[in-house]
């Protein structure tokens, strides 16, 4: 119904800025909080990120950061720690995206495949690690993969060890694969239970095994949302290191696990090599925030999002 | 393809305290179309999931000839169902919906596309088959789930409302299509609908349902001329049945203080009903007309007679004018009695 | 799927198989709390307050336990309820009134949804201290509500876009001013995505960890996660103790999973959505 209600406020209508301010008033005192804190905290960040990577600065010269251009990004490409650094990312974002998505697709087929209860049941319990604070999540992996007698895994395979660091590779994926599966199946459940019940029933008619509905019915039409999980988990990935951090601060040794978005922590925010690098970790992050702009927008553009800009059907403020 | 027959028996289906299917027993003869008629909630559509093998009885039997099949799944019973929405696989060309059920048989590519091109041909719709389902008409997609029942010749034709979700124009249209199609085929169908013309078109013998119980099961002519109570008789027939509540007496019915003269022995409270074509103006009972609904070949006047509410059809150009008091009369020979509880007497 | 696959029964014993692991953690923290020692999940001796003592001295020049606590209460309520009104705000904006650029808003919006804010941690250090807001518990709250914004924008523009026109109509013709509307009509509608996204955001709050890590530093403005996680980076990490603070902390977490673990499914379900 396109009633304007436009006739019932009729000083909308007047010029100048008596006008202006009463057509755009309101949106703008909606707005403005909103507008403040994103202005303050997303946009400016980005740009200074990307400011602060020009510049020297440092713990000596935070006050007073001086222009150098693109030193600091020469200073990382002759860094020899940097290949390394690269392969490790790319280990990480491969291995772990393939089990977020893998795991996710799993979970969400078979819990949807079982009575109802069971299936939440499971799901709520795949939950838990991503509602847990990650400080307890890492203590519980700390306690689980101690040397024996106490630690569990040691108990079981019977080589007494820290399992973290003997394997810190699968730690650190596995550690982020249980709370990242939870997204893929999530979002894979909702796809699969509004999939109308007759195309199942038809499936089950025409002949098809539930292996074969999965395979035939359920996974095309999962197309779309396994290729959201898959870009969205990548970009989360690439720029996350909480865990991480946390379990094995990039080490055991040198730069073990050390990936692109925890290097370039530590290199502005810890006393890494004795001085606070916070210009070079700025260069490191300024690649993070391009990548993530692009990508971002990339999105948008492939989930076509002006079906969710419909006008609004009051034009009056 | 040949029909087979199907026989229910002592068929019952409860959803925990919910009873949607009371005992039932009934016998569908091979290559016969029997329609399931009824309002929603009935337990038409429960039946005919459970004759496709989608609802497991909760007691009863099934039979397919001489096979035994309630405990089979839908895969192993050979019948072709045809969905109300038409479940059409949407990221399929109408071609490989039709040629699913015998892909999933591993049947040689060469010889299901001879049979799905033979199928298509049948239903009209093979200059469409490469097309994606939401690319088609809501017809065309009907001939296409069709197609898809049909392409495995199945021993069963199922079909839950295959005419609810049509235009009405093409609906009498298909109606007629379906029919023939079937008749030709010879293949057993159970075809649901809440539609009763259109179950009275199309079916050999007619199931009219109510609340989980199996009202009546006969041919169209026999649920029209002679249902075996009130509500087969008020719901089978357009416009509805006229039915009075009252009580008989000796000679005559008495509603509302009206006393209608028939032939009965009856005695005792009860219904009366009476078709309006059977009902004519210009008898002996006086009424007041209420409103007079022009149906283009007929018009159906409303009248209020004593206090009783009675609707009368009657040929559209002697139409009386609203507020006039007029005479009705009716055919004695036409009446339906029918006892408190709505038995036939 | 309607129709269960004949052998369901053995899929749903597979993936409790499957889930093992986070029972067993789960199994682990709550022992090891509670028992002196555990070896592997089978407890040792008697149940003991020892591990809890934290709660009532300050263990190893730690400050007592009810400064975290109550520092990471304040933090997380905060942040759910400047979160919470910011983003309902804007997004009934966006949602239901009409400027220019409104598209260009909400592309924005979206555009920051799927950013990843953490890359940002660098710059944000550096504008927390030039503003003065470092180490301080408004600096911290400012940015993670902000942070959480265009999620909760877009969640929240879900529900508004739910509500009928013509109540909204009838009001203004009534003559109430559009923030009448708004607080009086529109924002009690929307109360169950305002009481999932107070959820999400309060428990994405009380978890917090590498914001207070960088951007707070005194003991007196400490928060649970690093209380916490200073007992891990102890030589010879007392894990009885480590697993109490972790049971104490993740306490109101495993409540509301407990008791809401349908609720939780539906809302982390609803809002991750694409």
């Amino acid at each position: 119904m396109a009633r304007s209600v436009a006739a019932a406020v009729p000083q909308q209508r007047a010029a100048g800025v008596g006008g202006l301010i009463a057509r755009y008033g309101w949106p703008a005192v909606f707005l403005l909080p909103a507008t403040a804190l994103i202005f303050l905290f997303f946009l400016i960040p980005v740009v200074t990120t990307l400011y602060l990577s020009l510049t020297n600065i440092s713990i000596i010269t935070f006050r007073h950061p001086q222009w150098i251009g693109l030193a600091n990004y020469r200073a990382l490409l002759a860094d020899p720690f940097l290949p390394k650094i690269l392969i490790n990312t790319a280990r990480y974002v491969a291995f772990t995206l393939a089990f977020n998505v893998g795991m996710g697709l799993v979970l969400a087929l078979l819990s949807t495949s079982i009575k109802q209860r069971y299936g939440d049941q499971i799901r709520a319990l795949w939950l838990l690690p991503r509602i847990l604070p990650p400080v307890v999540y890492v203590v519980i992996w700390q306690g689980l993969t101690r040397e024996a007698p106490f630690g569990l895994i040691s108990d079981i395979t019977g080589v007494s060890g820290n399992w973290i660091f003997a394997r810190p590779w699968a730690a650190i994926i596995l550690a982020n694969g249980l709370v990242g599966a939870s997204f893929g199946m999530l979002i894979f459940t909702s796809a699969i239970r509004s999939i109308p019940n007759d195309l199942f029933y038809a499936a089950a008619v025409d002949g098809a095994t539930a292996a074969q509905t999965v395979r035939r019915v359920v996974l095309p039409m999962l197309k779309w949302p396994i290729m959201f999980v898959t870009a969205y988990q990548t970009l989360s990935l690439l720029t996350s290191f909480e865990y991480i951090l946390l379990l094995t601060d990039g080490g055991p040794g040198f730069y073990t696990t050390t990936v692109w978005s925890l290097h370039a922590y530590k290199l502005a925010l810890s006393n890494y090599s004795g001085n606070v690098q916070f210009g070079l970790g700025a260069a490191m992050a300024t690649f993070l925030v391009l990548i993530g702009i692009v990508v971002s927008v990339f999105y948008l553009r492939i989930f076509n999002y002006r079906a969710l800009v419909a006008e609004p059907k009051v034009e009056v403020n | 393809m040949k029909g087979i027959p199907v026989r229910l028996q002592g068929l019952s289906k409860s959803f925990g305290k919910v009873v949607a299917l009371k005992a039932l027993d009934l016998d569908v003869r091979a290559g016969e179309l029997v329609a399931f008629l009824g309002p929603s909630g009935c337990g038409k559509t429960t039946t005919l999931l459970m004759v496709a093998g989608i609802y497991m009885p909760t007691e009863g039997e099934i039979w397919f000839a001489e096979r035994r099949v309630e405990h089979l799944h839908p895969r192993d019973r050979d019948v072709g169902m045809v969905f109300q929405s038409y479940a059409l696989y949407p990221h399929l060309t109408l071609f490989d919906n039709i040629a699913f059920p015998l892909r999933l048989k591993k049947t040689a590519e060469r010889e299901t596309r001879q049979k799905v091109h033979q199928t298509a041909e049948l239903l009209g719709i093979a200059h469409v088959i490469d097309r994606r389902p939401a690319a088609v008409s809501g017809g065309q997609q009907q001939r296409a789930a069709l197609a898809r029942a049909l392409v495995k010749e199945p021993q069963v034709l199922l079909l839950d409302e295959p005419l609810s979700n049509l235009d009405a124009q093409i609906r009498i249209q298909a109606r007629a299509e379906i029919r023939r199609l079937q008749q030709e085929l010879g293949v057993t169908s159970i075809l649901v609908t809440h539609d009763q013309a259109e179950a009275l078109a199309m079916a050999d013998r007619v199931a009219a349902f109510s609340v989980g119980e199996l009202q009546q099961f006969a041919s169209p002519d026999e649920l029209y001329t002679r249902p075996a109570n009130a509500f087969v008789a008020g719901f089978v027939g357009h416009p509805p049945m006229n039915l009075l509540k009252g009580t008989f007496e000796d000679g005559h019915f008495a509603a509302n203080g009206v006393r209608l003269p028939l032939r009965t022995t009856a005695t005792g409270a009860g219904i009366l009903g009476v078709r309006p074509e059977d009902m004519r103006l210009g008898g002996e009972l006086p009424a007041r007309v209420l409103v007079v609904e022009p149906l283009g070949r007929e018009a159906l006047v409303t009248l209020d007679a004593g206090g009783v509410g009675v609707k009368v059809l009657i040929a559209d150009d002697r139409r009386p004018a609203v507020g006039s008091n007029v005479g009705v009369g009716y055919d004695p020979d036409r009446l339906h009695l029918f006892n408190a509880e709505g038995r036939r007497l | 799927m309607p129709l269960f696959p004949p052998r369901w029964r053995l899929v749903a014993i597979g993936l409790a198989l499957l889930s093992l692991p986070i029972a067993a953690g789960l199994i682990w923290l709550i022992l090891s709390g509670l028992f002196d020692r555990v070896h592997g999940l089978l407890p040792i001796g008697s149940p003991t307050l020892q591990n809890w003592r934290f709660l009532w001295e300050g263990i190893g020049g730690r400050p007592p336990v009810y400064v975290p606590l109550l520092n990471t209460a304040v933090f997380a309520v905060l942040v759910a309820a400047v979160e919470v009104i910011i983003a309902s705000m804007a997004a009934y904006a966006i949602s239901r009134m009409s400027f220019p650029g409104r598209a260009a808003y909400l592309g924005l919006v979206l555009v920051l949804h799927a950013f990843p804010a953490v890359s940002l941690i660098i710059a944000i250090f550096y504008i927390l201290r030039i503003l003065g807001l470092f180490d301080t518990l408004i600096g911290v709250i400012l940015v993670k509500a902000s942070l959480e914004l265009p999620l909760g924008i877009w969640l929240m523009k879900g529900f508004f876009d739910y509500l009928s026109w013509e109540m909204e109509m009838a009001a203004l013709v009534d003559g109430m001013s559009r923030w009448t509307v708004f607080w009086r009509v529109a924002f009690p509608l929307v109360r169950p995505g305002l009481l999932a996204l107070g959820t999400f955001a309060l428990l994405s709050a009380w978890g917090e960890f590498i914001l207070p890590f960088t951007l707070i530093v005194s003991s007196q403005r400490a928060m649970m996660a690093t209380y916490l996680q200073s007992f891990l980076t102890e030589a010879f990490a007392d894990y009885g103790v480590a697993a109490a603070v972790g049971l104490f902390y993740a306490l109101p977490v495993l409540v509301l999973f407990i008791l809401g673990q349908r609720y939780l499914l539906n809302i982390y379900g609803g809002g991750v959505k694409g």
